[in-house]
């Protein structure tokens, strides 16, 4: 039962991390990222190979993919996403052949064997009696503060005001002397650097290889359906729900069954409720 | 003559909105009724109602005797009521002769037989014949208005509901579409809904007026009288709208 | 009407110069190579046939790609059932998938249904792998028999086929039912209330988008004469959606080109291999901002101007 909690919690912490970023976007810019797990893998990659082949110790090197991760970001939101911008359809193929580029490019880079990425925290610890690698622990703790730190910052400095302004009406924010263009960047940038931190994180203990963009990202479309389009709270509660389902599942069935829990969430959802728990704008 | 379309007791609430409230009326064939109503009215609310695009919370809508309640917009369309909508919503990608071929396609059985013919004769009588070919979205805003007339008439509606088919065009145009809804509705034996602002044409349009504030009727009759009535007056002056001095002005 | 007799004149001539090729220049590697260009020359069409026409972009083809081919599979090694009992069986299956997974998500935006199909072709790739003992996981179904044993003979078969679907899709897009459809990608509201029974003919139209690909997805088995689980990839979906945008969207005839160009295009940079994939999503990426009507279909209408304009 704890152990339940404590590896439900861990898992939900990374769900949470890649959701807000994912529902982010599409809350200000209205792009549905499929690269948006790119950033993910990119992110377990970068750590992966600042420490392995450039031989630079944990922190700098996790920071430094982050960061490139962030840039990169930005680059694909300027460059391919926004000349597209009038069709969200557009932006999705955009999107994911970026993910698609990404991924070869990666298997060409790292080949297709799964990936070492360290850990920060080698150690495991026992709570009430239950083993817990102390790096899923650093995980949670580490999703849970950025995330309380994005929401910290929205809603309490001017550049997040911004972002809400823009993410209700990008026009409107533009006559008011707000710059929607450099706020859908900056964002971006944000949301991507969420996604590579959450790779940098669950990198150690989940699987490292090219293709590990596609499940996080249709997890993350099944949490933001879940808990609404648009919505920070929504996608952490139904990140949170996503979680505990699928560690539930995994011990109860199987750990082959859990991502069929994302999926069958999502399609539930769109059939009973589109528009999700806290969702404004439904899907149709 | 039995009533075309009876209405009764019909009830919208959005929320805490109450839309529409105890709305009965009923329009027998070969009218031409016109909805009044200051914006909010609820008076597109209520052709969406009677359209099947939203469910009513109480009320009955009764069609050639039929219950409309419950049924899907296309089988309420297939059943004889066709509208356009307050902003001009064409096929786009399409020409304007496929416009129209699409608005009669819903119709069922022998009614789709020589549609071509059909879709034809009425460009003609819009007058947009000459301009069958073009794109829709090649067309200007008063075209437009006329093609969503000649969409609306291609599946052969016994009722047809018309929503502010003035709105955006000007006068010359508004005179022209007045004379093609009279004709059309000579012609055909159509039986016509009609929501509009714009009252001076309005007026020499319709034979019976209903007017509507916050929901319900607040008068019936014919367009003389109810232009002088207390209570639809009220409703404009009282409510500072801008169009009031116009209206009451051209009454 | 001379527009027509043009365009019968190019299907035939298109026809004659795909008959011709392998027998001017012979070897089967040429044959094998034509073959697959085929078929997934049918998957490009049937894709375009739905999304093409509604604007609904479906992510998911695979999905029914993938059904057809397994069930072909099954039929063939478990049942015994010879090839031509599983194609229309194929195309049953592809039916009801598309029935099943259509009805709850045809009523969502154009990328909400996307990702929706997406989820759908990913699920089932991962069911395959979890009902391995079934299945057969990673690897698949082996051992299918091949539907016609001569190279030469499957060839001819599979493009008969990809004529017979192409001609009949495109039948269907001129009718009535092709109009109603592109009324649907303009305003489904307004469509509905000319009448029109939206709902029946987005999961129609689905339905036949499946059904053909489900009939290339048996083909595909039993010319591979084996299937895996990678069928369900978004890979695939993925190269048939860029094949359609190189053909020209709602086209249906323009796909068939998109998807022998592409295929015949990276077989020349078959030492490539592996960048096969990155040659397709950049030539995606590049179309969408240059070329987003597309290649084939736009070139063959300046043709049929010009040609048209000599007269």
């Amino acid at each position: 039962m704890l152990e339940i909690l404590i590896h439900g919690a861990v898992s939900s912490a990374i769900y949470a991390m890649l959701a807000v970023g994912f529902t982010l976007i599409f809350g200000v810019a209205r792009i549905l990222n499929l690269a948006h797990g790119s950033f993910y893998a990119l992110g377990a990659y970068g750590a992966y190979f600042f420490t392995a082949q450039l031989k630079l110790p944990l922190l700098p090197a996790a920071l430094l993919a982050i960061a490139l991760v962030a840039l990169f970001g930005v680059v694909v939101e300027r460059v391919l996403v926004r000349p597209m911008r009038r069709s969200q359809l557009a932006v999705l193929m955009i999107t994911l052949a970026v993910a698609l580029v990404v991924e070869q490019v990666l298997f060409l880079t790292f080949g297709s064997e799964y990936r070492n990425v360290p850990a920060f925290v080698e150690t495991k610890f026992t709570i009430g009696g239950v083993d817990v690698g102390g790096q899923r622990l650093l995980a949670l703790g580490v999703s849970v503060t950025l995330i309380a730190l994005l929401w910290i910052f929205i809603q309490r400095t001017r550049l997040g005001s911004a972002i809400l302004a823009v993410s209700q009406d990008p026009e409107a924010a533009n006559y008011m002397g707000i710059p929607s263009d450099r706020i859908f960047s900056i964002v971006m940038g944000l949301s991507a650097a969420l996604a590579a931190a959450a790779g940098v994180l669950a990198g150690p203990f989940l699987t490292v290889q090219p293709t590990m963009w596609l499940l996080p990202i249709v997890k993350a479309f099944a949490i933001v359906i879940v808990g609404g389009l648009g919505s920070i709270p929504g996608s952490i509660l139904a990140a949170l729900m996503l979680g505990y389902a699928e560690t539930i599942v995994g011990y109860l069935i199987s750990t082959s069954w859990t991502e069929i829990v994302s999926v069958l969430a999502t399609l539930l959802m769109l059939v009973f409720r589109p528009a999700g728990i806290f969702g404004k704008r439904a899907a149709f | 003559m039995s009533a075309l379309l009876e209405v009764s007791g019909l009830n919208k609430h959005f929320g805490g909105l109450h839309a529409v409230r105890n709305v009965s009326f009923s329009i027998a064939p070969g009218e031409i009724v016109g909805i009044l109503g200051p914006n909010g009215a609820g008076k597109t609310t209520l052709y969406n109602l009677l359209t099947g695009f939203i469910p009513p919370d109480s009320g009955s809508i009764v069609f050639k005797g039929r219950s409309l309640r419950g049924l899907a917009p296309y089988r309420i369309a297939g059943l004889g009521i066709s509208r356009t909508f307050q902003l001009c919503r064409p096929f786009v990608g399409m020409t304007v002769f496929e416009n129209v071929v699409v608005g009669g396609l819903g119709a069922h059985g022998s009614d789709r037989v020589d549609l071509d013919a059909r879709a034809l004769a009425l460009l003609k009588q819009v007058g947009l014949l000459s301009k069958e070919q073009l794109q829709v979205e090649a067309l200007s805003y008063g075209d437009q208005r006329r093609l969503e007339i000649a969409r609306a008439l291609a599946a052969k509606p016994a009722l047809l509901l018309l929503d502010e088919p003035f709105a955006g065009l000007g006068s010359g145009e508004i005179t022209d579409l007045s004379a093609l809804i009279r004709s059309v509705h000579a012609e055909q034996g159509l039986t016509v809904m009609l929501i509009e602002h714009k009252l001076h044409e309005f007026m020499r349009l319709v034979g019976r007026v209903i007017a509507l504030d916050f929901g319900e009727i607040i008068a019936e009759g014919a367009p003389e009288d109810i232009v002088r009535h207390p209570a639809v007056i009220e409703a404009y002056i009282g409510r500072g709208d801008e169009q009031a001095e116009e209206q009451t002005g051209a009454a | 009407m001379f527009g027509k007799r043009i365009d019968f004149a190019g299907a035939l001539g298109f026809i004659a110069f795909m008959a011709a090729l392998p027998l001017i220049f012979g070897g089967n590697y040429l044959i094998g190579v034509l073959t697959v260009s085929v078929i997934y020359g049918i998957w490009a069409v049937s894709w375009d046939f739905m999304s093409g026409l509604t604007g609904r972009e479906n992510f998911g083809h695979s999905l029914f790609i993938g059904v057809g081919a397994y069930t072909a599979g099954f039929l063939n090694t478990t049942f015994g059932f010879s090839g031509w009992w599983s194609l229309p069986a194929a195309m049953v299956m592809a039916m009801v998938f598309a029935l099943v997974i259509g009805v709850p998500t045809l009523r969502l935006k154009g990328p909400y249904f996307a990702l929706a199909m997406l989820s759908g072709a990913v699920i089932m790739q991962r069911l395959m792998l979890i009902f391995w003992e079934q299945t057969g996981g990673e690897e698949g179904i082996n051992g299918i028999e091949p539907l016609i044993r001569s190279q030469l003979g499957f060839y001819y078969f599979a493009l008969a086929a990809l004529v017979l679907v192409t001609a009949l899709l495109l039948a269907l897009a001129r009718s009535h039912w092709g109009l109603i459809l592109r009324a649907v990608r303009g305003d489904e509201a307004t469509c509905q209330a000319a009448g029109i029974n939206v709902t029946f003919y987005k999961i129609a139209s689905l339905m036949i988008s499946a059904a053909f690909a489900g009939a290339g997805g048996a083909i595909y088995a039993h010319y591979q004469l084996q299937v895996s689980p990678q069928l369900f990839a978004i890979v695939t979906s993925i190269t048939i959606i860029t094949m359609v945008y190189v053909g020209g969207m709602a086209s249906i005839y323009g796909p068939v080109g998109g998807a022998i160009l592409l295929v015949l295009l990276t077989e020349l940079l078959r030492n490539f291999g592996e960048w096969r994939l990155m040659i397709y999503s950049c030539t995606l990426i590049l179309i969408l901002f240059f070329l987003p009507n597309g290649l084939i279909a736009p070139t063959w209408r300046r043709m049929k101007s010009m040609l048209a304009g000599r007269e």
